[in-house]
């Protein structure tokens, strides 16, 4: 049963009220440009934003929540877990501040509380204490005009290749988040290229864990391969030497 | 011996200054330190410190397979220093993370909290374990020195090939791990840099670092001890170096091939060119170096090629480690000279242990003089003040220690205070806005325009009330407005202009004239502004509180004033919309949806007066 956020590019009307409800559910600060911020609106107290691309396009931008999520695997701590019910949240306590989860992201998410001298890492969670009772993120409540709606996460994949195939030539016909990086949790459909949510990059479908997980099953291999290694080295080097030995032996025996 | 003592005299110098940084980073967090940012969140001290430094220490895994798995003999000389810059290194780098970390105290969540799957996890507990491997292979050494100790030393020695094996072990395991940390970076590293094979490049170049490292090391504390160095050992080094290297490249230049990636060398971007130098400092010109005989028994020729090893690896791992990410995040990061201080001031602490180490130590088949206890030398004088500064060792300590604590005070002192209490904040001016009966609010001139119905505001609140949001302070101006005063956009900023009033061109005032209170010159001390200036009548405005002179930002000005009002109107007049929501106003070009939605009666006879900035430009709203 997990859950999903699907956002119609063409439905929004760039309102914000996605921006204040998250805000009031979340209880964050209010937000002020600083030097470290990405012009993309997100920040440590701005969990989503609303980017404004030419021709009335607004296009939210949000942790994607991903299946098989990057950010997760790299904690090394475990502070960032994916739940069952889809979203990938956070865990205070747990974190060390090492920011791995921050470069691993390829949507470039998490940020960092950079002001504070003892910071933690922010996205979006999805309103986990919402969804986990059943409820729905404040966003998707929030939302004036359905641009952005909650649910189960099939059930959104076919609301979404139903509104691509019931209005042709009104969207691209791609549901971002379906395939990408092993999909997210969050999907949008669009009438124009959404790949500038992602460092401006087309991402491939594999799951960004798989790229680490061979050298990662390799390591017990790796440790006991290179011990043994060097242990028979050893062991040929002394014989070696110990025949050379015996042999200087015999021939100053015969001498 | 002056070499020895001036060398640590900057030495100590630098980890004084480093040392009053680092307490402002924890005192006032990363962002008024560092210039890290949300999309470079780790950079010199993740990629020097760290990185860097671990492959550093990667001498100490490679000389112990060479004496004692090896069974080289020859090599002795060269073990204890080695093991010791690993050990050293090991502990600069768990420095350095120390100061990286957001939350440094909860480093030894990774005994507790584990994740397998993670590179970092895997890299974790190699430092954890490796040091502990190191301070058991090393600790025989400095327990060399009593017998009281002989039980232990003898115990460790007994378990020496032990560690030694686990060190290289674990040593395999960190250098690769950490090239398998950018593995999950594939569409931010550089396709140059990233590799499927990023772990196994890593575990070469650190055996040839580790090599170089020994190398440079030596020759480095030989210079300054002024001893004759191991040249034969350094080029017997050298002759392996080249392998290694030879196997590196190979690796390197067939996975780039086969990935069909060579054009991007040749394609003129800067990362091409950062390549194509990575290669040439860290392989070609040392291959060059070493192969040739001559050069390969030359000092000298050791000295560049050992450092080019050294400094290109270093370069390679700071490549990876977040420099070449930059086109992709489109982010610009130059590490501050905090940063910066910090990282050399780790690494001078480091030089510092190294050498109390080789003074006190076996670490050298012969003890170098200690300089500091040379009991027959001339007394030493301060050159200015000619005193007697004691005995040679009370000498060289007074001087280190005053070598700290005025570099500690020069750091403490040069912090910005800008940066500190701005929080990182953007320092943007103010403007006043512009308009006639509809004013168009433009404070920070990003284009992002809020309308206000001036004249609508006027009608309602009437006439002579202009006292409700304007002040009635500066002489001359008898409704000054919100940007005189709140002058910044998003910091607090202190209104009263003191130089103004001391120059000779503005008030041309005197010290006691304003300060006749008391002694000290404070604010406290200082006359009210209302006894000089009678007509600036605080009282009258209900929204004048003035406190120790600060005017707070003008968007909380702006917000406080206006938001909060807004929320008591909409709940008095049923009729009314809520208009103290944020996109009531930050809207460059509001579609007609909102409008309608809106119902906003005043401001909608105004909008064809109004020229809206073009559309088609990109906006970011939501801050």
């Amino acid at each position: 049963m997990s859950k999903a956020i699907l956002t119609d590019i063409t439905k929004c009307i760039g309102c914000l009220k996605c921006v204040s409800a998250c805000k009031e559910a979340n209880n964050l600060e209010m937000d002020v440009p600083r030097i470290w911020q990405k012009n993309d609106g997100l920040s440590a107290d701005n969990w989503t934003s609303i980017i404004q691309k030419p021709a009335n396009h607004f296009v939210r931008k949000q942790c994607r929540h991903c299946l098989e999520a990057a950010c997760v695997t790299a904690c090394p701590v475990g502070a960032l877990h994916k739940t069952d019910v889809g979203a990938v949240v956070y865990d205070n306590d747990k974190c060390l501040g090492c920011r791995y989860c921050m470069m691993a992201c390829p949507y470039g998410i998490p940020r960092y509380d950079w002001d504070q001298s003892v910071p933690y890492v922010r996205k979006c969670i999805m309103c986990y204490d919402k969804i986990k009772i059943g409820d729905q993120p404040a966003c998707t409540k929030v939302c004036p005009e359905g641009a952005t709606i909650f649910g189960d996460r099939n059930e959104l994949l076919r609301i979404a290749h139903n509104r691509i195939n019931e209005n042709p030539g009104k969207y691209i016909n791609k549901v971002w988040g379906e395939n990408e990086v092993g999909g997210t949790s969050v999907l949008y459909l669009s009438d124009i290229d959404l790949d500038f949510l992602s460092y401006d990059m087309r991402l491939g479908k594999e799951p960004l864990p798989e790229k680490t997980d061979p050298a990662m099953k390799s390591v017990p291999f790796a440790f006991v391969g290179m011990g043994g290694f060097m242990l028979g080295l050893n062991w040929i080097i002394r014989r070696r030497m110990e025949f050379s030995k015996q042999q200087n032996e015999k021939a100053k025996e015969k001498e | 011996m002056k070499r020895v003592q001036n060398t640590k005299l900057v030495l100590w110098l630098i980890t004084g200054f480093a040392a009053a940084i680092g307490l402002n980073r924890f005192i006032f967090g990363l962002g008024a330190t560092t210039n890290l940012t949300d999309s470079t969140p780790w950079g010199l001290w993740i990629g020097f410190d760290v990185m860097g430094g671990v492959a550093l220490a990667a001498g100490g895994f490679v000389m112990t397979a060479i004496f004692y798995i090896m069974k080289r003999d020859e090599f002795h000389p060269l073990v204890k220093p080695a093991v010791l810059t690993a050990f050293l290194g090991y502990l600069a780098v768990v420095l350095g993370l120390m100061f990286d970390l957001g939350l440094p105290w909860n480093i030894w969540h990774m005994i507790i909290y584990w994740n397998p799957h993670s590179p970092l996890f895997e890299v974790g507990w190699c430092v954890m374990l490796y040091t502990a491997v190191l301070l058991l292979e090393f600790s025989p050494v400095p327990l060399e020195e009593s017998s009281r100790y002989a039980k232990i030393r003898k115990f460790l020695l007994k378990f020496r090939f032990v560690f030694v094996l686990l060190g290289i072990m674990l040593s395999t395991l960190h250098q690769s791990s950490l090239g398998s940390l950018f593995l999950i970076m594939p569409y931010k590293l550089h396709p140059l840099w990233y590799s499927n094979i990023l772990p196994v490049q890593f575990f070469i170049s650190a055996v040839a670092l580790g090599l170089m490292m020994v190398s440079f090391e030596s020759l480095a504390s030989h210079w300054l001890y002024k001893r004759k160095p191991e040249t034969d050992l350094f080029a017997k080094l050298g002759k392996v170096v080249v392998w290694v290297l030879a196997v590196y490249i190979i690796v390197k230049m067939t996975d780039i091939i086969s990935t069909g990636k060579f054009n991007l060398i040749l394609n003129g971007s800067w990362e091409s060119y950062v390549f194509i130098t990575e290669i040439l400092i860290s392989v070609i010109i040392p291959i060059i170096i070493f192969s040739i005989p001559k050069t390969c028994n030359n000092t000298k020729a050791q000295w560049i090629g050992s450092f080019m090893v050294v400094f290109g690896m270093v370069f390679n791992r700071i490549n990876v480690g977040g420099l070449t990410m930059l086109s992709v995040t489109g982010d610009t990061y130059t590490p501050s000279w905090m940063e910066i201080s910090i990282s050399l001031g780790v690494v001078s602490a480091a030089i510092l242990v190294f050498l109390f180490a080789i003074e006190k130590f076996h670490i050298w088949d012969l003890k170098p003089q200690d300089p500091e206890s040379l009991p027959y030398t001339a007394p030493s004088f301060d050159y200015s003040s000619h005193a007697w500064l004691g005995t040679p060792n009370v000498a060289s300590l007074t001087k280190y220690s005053l070598a700290f604590v005025i570099s500690f005070a020069v750091g403490m002192a040069l912090m910005p205070e800008q940066k500190l209490l701005g929080k990182g904040i953007e320092n943007i001016m103010v403007y006043r806005a512009s308009g006639k009966d509809t004013l168009t609010i433009n404070g920070n001139r990003d284009d992002n325009f809020v309308l206000f119905p001036h004249k609508d505001h006027i009608a309602r609140i009437g006439q002579d009330r202009c006292v409700t949001c304007h002040h009635l302070t500066l002489p001359g101006y008898q409704e000054n407005s919100c940007w005189e005063c709140h002058t910044s956009m998003y910091n607090t900023v202190d209104f009263f202009k003191h130089d103004w009033h001391t120059s000779s061109t503005g008030a041309n005032l005197k010290c006691a004239d304003c300060h006749s209170k008391g002694f000290t010159k404070s604010k406290e001390t200082a006359k009210k502004c209302t006894e000089c200036h009678p007509s600036y009548t605080f009282d009258q405005n209900k929204i004048t509180a003035v406190k120790n002179y600060f005017a707070p930002s003008y968007t909380d000005a702006m917000h406080k004033l206006c938001v909060s009002c807004h929320i008591v109107k909409s709940k008095e007049m049923k009729d009314k919309p809520n208009l103290a929501q944020c996109s009531t106003c930050h809207s460059t070009a509001p579609p007609e949806k909102i409008l309608a939605n809106l119902k906003w009666e005043t401001a909608l006879p105004h909008f064809d007066r109004v020229i809206l900035p073009d559309i088609d430009t990109l906006k970011i709203k939501g801050r």
